[in-house]
């Protein structure tokens, strides 16, 4: 069999989440862990169907039929990704239904599902739907196409004014917005909506869909009465030709998560949307609910802001927001409750039978993440030993009472690894600044962070102080961009130069670049360079390596690098910081050109490197290369790797691991044998064409030896673990690293973590016992 | 800390015909700085100035537009816009309406900009190589170098031998005119390598005459192409400066001028603003290069914002000024040997003229750049004998200030000219044109060096150097002139007395010889 030179794309981001939720699958995880690992299967896969599915749908809708470097053409792909996707998922359903929640239950928390609600709760849960859901419930009358077998003209009998579909004062309603009515063709005969699509369904919202026939007779509307029409009523054709489709959304602002009030120990948990479709036939007096079904639609959200549009680029990116709710449909999430439904809204959606996954039990099990933090501890005796035991961040970099933190950082670059490390330190290095009246500016990228993050806070303080304060805000930064457009005008008001990105590149890179005057007069600045968002936040779970210093080479390349991205000045090339999309992607490769070159039997070259993302088609090549000169490759890549390693002739000195853990692995490393004379860098940039060529980023040089050291350390741990390790085979498998026959389980993190313990410990020991230990500059 | 206290950041801008760029940088105490940061945009002036001779709305609001955010960009540093030092270069030097740009800019910014002389760009270029090949000063003095640098509207070249000035020219051609040309005339790419060599070919059959080019075996290129062919082909690297094989730069050279701007930013990775002057830049310093007998192109990391930064930073510093002055002496010998003049005789007058100059120092009270210009006057004025020696005064006056001397302004280069054409014969006068053009600070400055100049050309007569050195002495009005070497000075005192009209007029001295 040929072996293939690259694997594809999707189907290795596909693995990525298999090892996600094997995280969850290990029995050995703690058991709220192993739930918030099948959350993040979840909202991973959200993710991959709202932009990869995405754009490889709208490559086949846009003719473009050409293999990918894999061999495969997108439509092979798709049919791939559906087949295994839905594998997944159904493991993803068979640990949580037959391991997750049966625990759970055992441990005192039970999510009760309609079918097994007593008659009691029943009676309370209608009584809570009835006061606090119900009046804020729209339901949306579809038009929906003709059933296979139907014709046209019969579809839709008794078409009448909007007010009188589903008249809400019967049921108390009538304080709820009138119902919106969506049938298609209008008065005047034009088809007002695409056949395909309903585009009030938002993406990823949970909605209630409910099949609905018109009651011959008066009804009782009680409970059992509807139950009975529901489930007993005696079908004829006429009647199924008659019915029609309704759709609720289940309000996102109401927690999803309602406590049955009980007097047994424990906690009952029942689901909104459950409560929706079991009680959702009040919302349609004159009806029965022939079926029901929950559902959610997953939308295309890989739909840029016209970066043409110089304008106004915030009002340009709100209507982007606005417009991924609208987006086309690529995925639909369905419970099981009714094939027919389901098959409906599969054609109303236009989507085919790959897109439509059929869940077993709750669907969007995203927000059982909420249930695996808060909840979940506060109703189950002694929880915490269901989840991980903590790790607080620690403290190791920290001034001495005499100095300040700018004595600290000339003294010496510094190296902080979150969140082992806790990110105080980047948070007072800006306080710092906003509060020194030696500081005359700050300079700063701000990709992902929260609008009350300590950051934003001190940044704004210090524009108040009449610092120079210029930051380039990222309002693309995916997913976020709401938030940023918010935080970014408050900034703007304190007097801030807020630049907001760059046409058609997204600023990746972090760094923040603090400028002083000494007291000699001298200027002197100070830079922290990271390889993470400075997002205080996800510094507690994303695992990020960064570097303060006040290097003179390392200050003057940033700040020309800022004056490049706030518009001071045209690309100038830069001596030791490398910025893609200009130099980043040559340096590398000459780097790893050169270690081909140096490597000889005698002395290897040696290659480590740490990514997220692993696509680039031209560094695979050159490590191919790298591989066919007898350098050793190690990479620790955590999600999609597409490079094939192992293979005789082509990559047989390449090794592939994936650790993943309680903290998102997100620092990227590179570390370049070089002879002997090591180099090590760390970056912003995964390596991918994306983040090569679209994007701002920033490769910088670990200077300091000893800090270099330390980072080879870290490097070298990963490709020791074996608690969360996956190791890639050359036929695209991923297989778990076990320790070795009799010992135990070596976890990579746990051992920074401890790493860090004994830094902070070396610390704290007491003057007199400190004299043989020897501070080392850390 | 042990540095000196207080020292702002130094912030310079220049404003050329391609871009405005900016540097701050630290000045260390002993002459030296270190970069703290620079920033660029281009700029269309030298298009606009270039072809329509002046500078559009549209480049002016540009241009105030990027001085703003340099402005800003200095707040940053605590730099005011008055602190910082603003220059302009050919193309803004050539624009007819430059007084309303400074005057916007000055309103709308706060910067204020001097428009520099090509002659004085020269001199900037030249601090800022010498700075930048400090460390290697064989550089210069081993062997005989030419220092090239090809921008928008003009190219500047010094010629040194042995570290020496032998030529400083600006030449009226740049890579924007070059691309106009190319616009205008619809011209095949042919026919822009046959301009480029036809204009080449003439300025280097010029150079010829001040150094013969192929003993130039250390070859200088400054600018943006030249870092840019370096940073691109296999070159040995310094902190400050590259060094690239010649025939990997032609080679270079040859590749760039076949890519269009297009290609040059896909394929080369070249920033669109300079794109467009890659392949003329390079054709035009290949060229140069080719003519000369250098094995190697040394390409420094510095630009004229570097000299200008250098200036700055120096002030008045005796050692540099020394070197100046020696360099400004000998581009004004080499002018001098073009013409074939008396090298002894010229020398020799300079060296009586300093003598004077110093011993009367009190009844001139002028400084150390009028002592340069009588310095170069001295050795340039018989100069015109080359033409004829009737009237010789009058053809010095017109060659020197129809040539180029390096370190001298356009300003200075007049009054040089002006002492020359007074070394004999009618005194200034209220008639002559080119006398009473000059301002009336430089017509004190003729009147106070041609003085002195008369009277040092009386004491050497001869062309024979009898009186070999002077030493002075004041009684009341009179000024006595006591020689050193040969006992006949009959001839000499016959001259003075001819010749020192002026300076009793000047300095209300009489002069005696004894």
């Amino acid at each position: 069999m040929k072996t293939k030179r690259y694997f594809n794309r999707e189907l290795s981001w596909l693995e990525f989440n298999a090892r996600v939720l094997d995280e969850a699958l290990d029995s050995g995880t703690p058991l709220l862990e192993r739930l918030k690992f099948l959350a993040i299967t979840s909202s991973n896969f959200d993710e991959f169907f709202m932009v990869r599915v995405a754009s490889l749908k709208a490559r086949i809708a846009s003719g473009d039929l050409e293999p990918e470097p894999s061999g495969l053409a997108p439509a092979e792909i798709l049919a791939a990704v559906a087949k295994r996707a839905k594998e997944i998922v159904r493991r993803q359903y068979d640990c949580l239904l037959g391991e997750i929640l049966p625990a759970l239950e055992r441990e005192g928390l039970a999510v009760v599902r309609p079918s097994t609600w007593t008659a009691a709760e029943r009676r309370k849960l209608e009584d809570h739907f009835a006061d606090l859901v119900a009046p804020l419930l729209t339901p949306l009358r579809v038009e929906s196409p003709p059933e296979p077998g139907a014709s046209a003209s019969d579809g839709l009998p008794g078409k009448s004014a909007a007010g009188d579909v589903f008249p809400g004062s019967e049921v108390g309603l009538s304080d709820a917005p009138r119902p919106l009515d969506l049938e298609g063709p209008d008065a005047s005969g034009k088809n007002a909506l695409a056949a395909h699509d309903i585009p009030s369904i938002g993406n990823l919202r949970i909605h209630a869909a409910f099949l609905l026939r018109p009651e011959q007779r008066s009804a009782p509307r009680g409970t059992s009465a509807d139950r009975g029409a529901d489930r007993g009523a005696g079908r004829d054709a006429d009647a199924a030709k008659s019915d029609r489709l309704a759709v609720v959304q289940v309000p996102p602002n109401l927690d999803r998560f309602i406590r049955i009030p009980t007097d047994a120990p424990g906690l009952r948990i029942a689901l909104l949307d459950d409560l929706i479709a079991a009680f959702g036939q009040r919302l349609f007096p004159g009806y029965a609910v022939v079926e029901r079904l929950l559902f959610k639609v997953t939308r295309d959200a890989d739909i840029g802001v016209d970066e043409d549009r110089e304008d106004d680029f915030i009002a340009a990116m709100e209507e982007v927001l606005v417009g991924r709710q609208n987006s086309w449909p690529v995925r639909l999430t369905v419970s099981a409750d009714s094939e027919r439904l389901a098959e409906r809204l599969m054609r109303l959606l236009g989507l085919g039978i790959d897109d439509v996954y059929t869940l077993p039990g709750p669907i969007d099990l995203r927000t059982f993440m909420e249930l695996a933090s808060n909840e979940g501890i506060a109703a189950i005796p002694g929880g915490e030993r269901l989840r991980y035991q903590p790790w607080p961040p620690i403290q190791v970099f920290e001034p001495a009472e005499d100095s300040t933190i700018w004595d600290e950082i000339r003294s010496g670059d510094r190296l902080l690894h979150v969140p082992y490390e806790s990110f105080d330190p980047v948070v007072r290095f800006l306080e710092a600044a906003a509060d020194d009246p030696a500081v005359l500016a700050i300079k700063m990228t701000l990709y992902r962070t929260s609008g009350n993050s300590p950051v934003v806070r001190a940044l704004t303080r210090a524009a108040r102080n009449g610092k120079q304060v210029a930051v380039l805000v990222e309002l693309k930064a995916r997913f976020d961009e709401e938030r940023n457009i918010a935080w970014a005008s408050r900034l703007e008001q304190a007097g801030a130069i807020v630049v907001y990105g760059l046409a058609r590149l997204k600023v990746h890179a972090k760094a923040a670049l603090v400028v002083r005057r000494e007291d000699n007069g001298s200027i002197r600045r100070y830079l922290h360079l990271s390889t993470g968002n400075y997002n205080d936040r996800t510094a507690r779970l994303y695992s990020d390596l960064s570097l303060f210093t006040a290097n003179e080479d390392l200050c003057r390349d940033a700040s020309v690098f800022f004056n490049m991205i706030t518009g001071y000045s045209t690309v100038q090339e830069l001596r030791f910081l490398a910025v893609a999309p200009f130099d980043l992607k040559s340096r590398l490769l000459g780097m790893i050109a050169r270690e081909a070159q140096r490597s000889s039997p005698e002395s290897p070259g040696l290659l480590m490197f740490k990514m997220n993302a692993l696509v680039d088609a031209d560094t695979i090549d050159a490590l191919y290369r790298a591989n066919a000169a007898g350098v050793r490759v190690l990479l620790n890549v955590r999600g999609v790797c597409v490079l094939v390693p192992g293979v005789k002739g082509l990559s047989e000195n390449i090794r592939v691991v994936s650790v993943l853990g309680r903290y998102l692995e997100h620092s990227r490393v590179f570390y370049f044998r070089n002879g002997g004379a090591e180099e090590m860098y760390l970056s912003s940039a995964d390596l991918m064409p994306r983040n090569l060529e679209k994007r701002i980023e920033l490769l910088f040089p670990i200077l300091d030896e000893t800090l270099r050291e330390r980072v080879h350390e870290i490097l070298a741990a990963y490709f020791m673990d074996s608690a969360g390790a996956h190791s890639l085979a050359r036929d695209g498998k991923w297989k778990r690293v076990e320790p070795a026959e009799g010992e135990k389980a070596y976890s990579s993190q746990a051992d920074f973590y401890s790493v860090v313990k004994r830094r902070r410990a070396l610390l704290e020991e007491p003057p007199e016992r400190e004299l043989p230990v020897r501070r080392r500059p850390s | 800390m042990s540095e000196p206290a207080s020292k702002t950041p130094l912030a310079v801008i220049e404003i050329g015909s391609t871009g405005i760029r900016l540097i701050v940088a630290e000045v260390n105490g002993t002459g030296g700085f270190s970069i703290l940061d620079r920033a660029g945009k281009p700029s269309r002036i030298g298009r606009d100035v270039f072809t329509n001779g002046y500078v559009s709305r549209d480049a002016t609001r540009e241009s105030i537009a990027v001085l703003l955010s340099f402005r800003e960009l200095l707040r940053g540093y605590g730099i005011s816009p008055r602190a910082a030092r603003v220059i302009a270069t050919s193309a803004l030097r050539e624009a007819a309406n430059r007084d309303t740009f400074v005057d916007r800019v000055s309103l709308q910014t706060g910067f204020h900009v001097s428009v520099i002389e090509d002659l004085e760009e020269n001199h900037l270029m030249y601090l800022a190589v010498q700075h930048a090949l400090q460390d290697e000063r064989s550089i210069l003095s081993r062997s005989n170098a030419m220092i090239l640098e090809v921008g928008g509207g003009s190219t500047e070249i010094m010629l040194l031998k042995r570290g020496r000035m032998a030529g400083s020219h600006s030449l009226g051609i740049g890579t924007v005119r070059v691309d106009e040309f190319v616009r205008s005339s619809g011209a095949a790419p042919g026919s822009l390598r046959q301009f480029l060599e036809d204009n080449v070919r003439t300025a280097c059959d010029l150079l010829e005459e001040e150094l013969p080019l192929d003993s130039v075996k250390t070859f200088i290129v400054i600018g943006a192409d030249a870092r840019l062919a370096a940073s691109r082909i296999e070159a040995q690297r310094f902190d400050q400066y590259a060094i690239v094989a010649r025939e990997a730069f032609s080679r270079f050279a040859e590749e760039a001028a076949a890519l269009s701007p297009e290609d040059c930013v896909a394929k080369l990775r070249v920033p669109w603003s300079e794109a467009e002057s890659l392949g003329p830049g390079l054709a035009i310093e290949r060229l140069f290069l080719e003519r000369t007998g250098a094995e190697e192109v040394v390409v420094p990391n510095v630009s004229i914002r570097e000299g200008l930064l250098l200036a700055e930073a120096r002030g008045p510093d005796p050692e540099h000024e020394a070197e100046m002055t020696r360099q400004v002496a000998a581009s004004a010998a080499a002018l001098g040997r073009k013409f074939h003049y008396d090298e002894d005789h010229a020398r020799h007058v300079a060296d009586l003229a300093l003598a004077l100059f110093d011993g009367l120092a009190a009844e001139h009270g002028l400084g150390g750049r009028e002592r340069l210009l009588l310095e170069a006057s001295a050795i340039l004025h018989d100069v015109g004998s080359f033409i004829r020696a009737s009237g010789h005064h009058k053809h010095s006056e017109y060659i020197i200030s129809n040539s180029e001397i390096f370190g001298l302004s356009r300003g200075e280069l007049t009054v040089v000219a002006n002492v020359a054409r007074y070394h004999r014969k009618t005194p200034p006068a209220g008639s002559h044109l080119n006398f009473i053009a000059l301002p009336r600070e430089d017509r004190i400055v003729v009147q106070k060096l041609a003085a002195i100049l008369r009277v040092a050309d009386a004491l050497d007569r001869g062309h024979d150097r009898r009186v070999r050195g002077i030493a002075l002495e004041r009684r009341e009005d009179r000024l006595i002139i006591r020689a050193e070497g040969s006992k006949d000075l009959s001839l000499e005192r016959l001259s003075l007395a001819e010749k020192s009209d002026l300076f009793e007029d000047v300095f209300g001295l009489e002069a005696s010889l004894s």
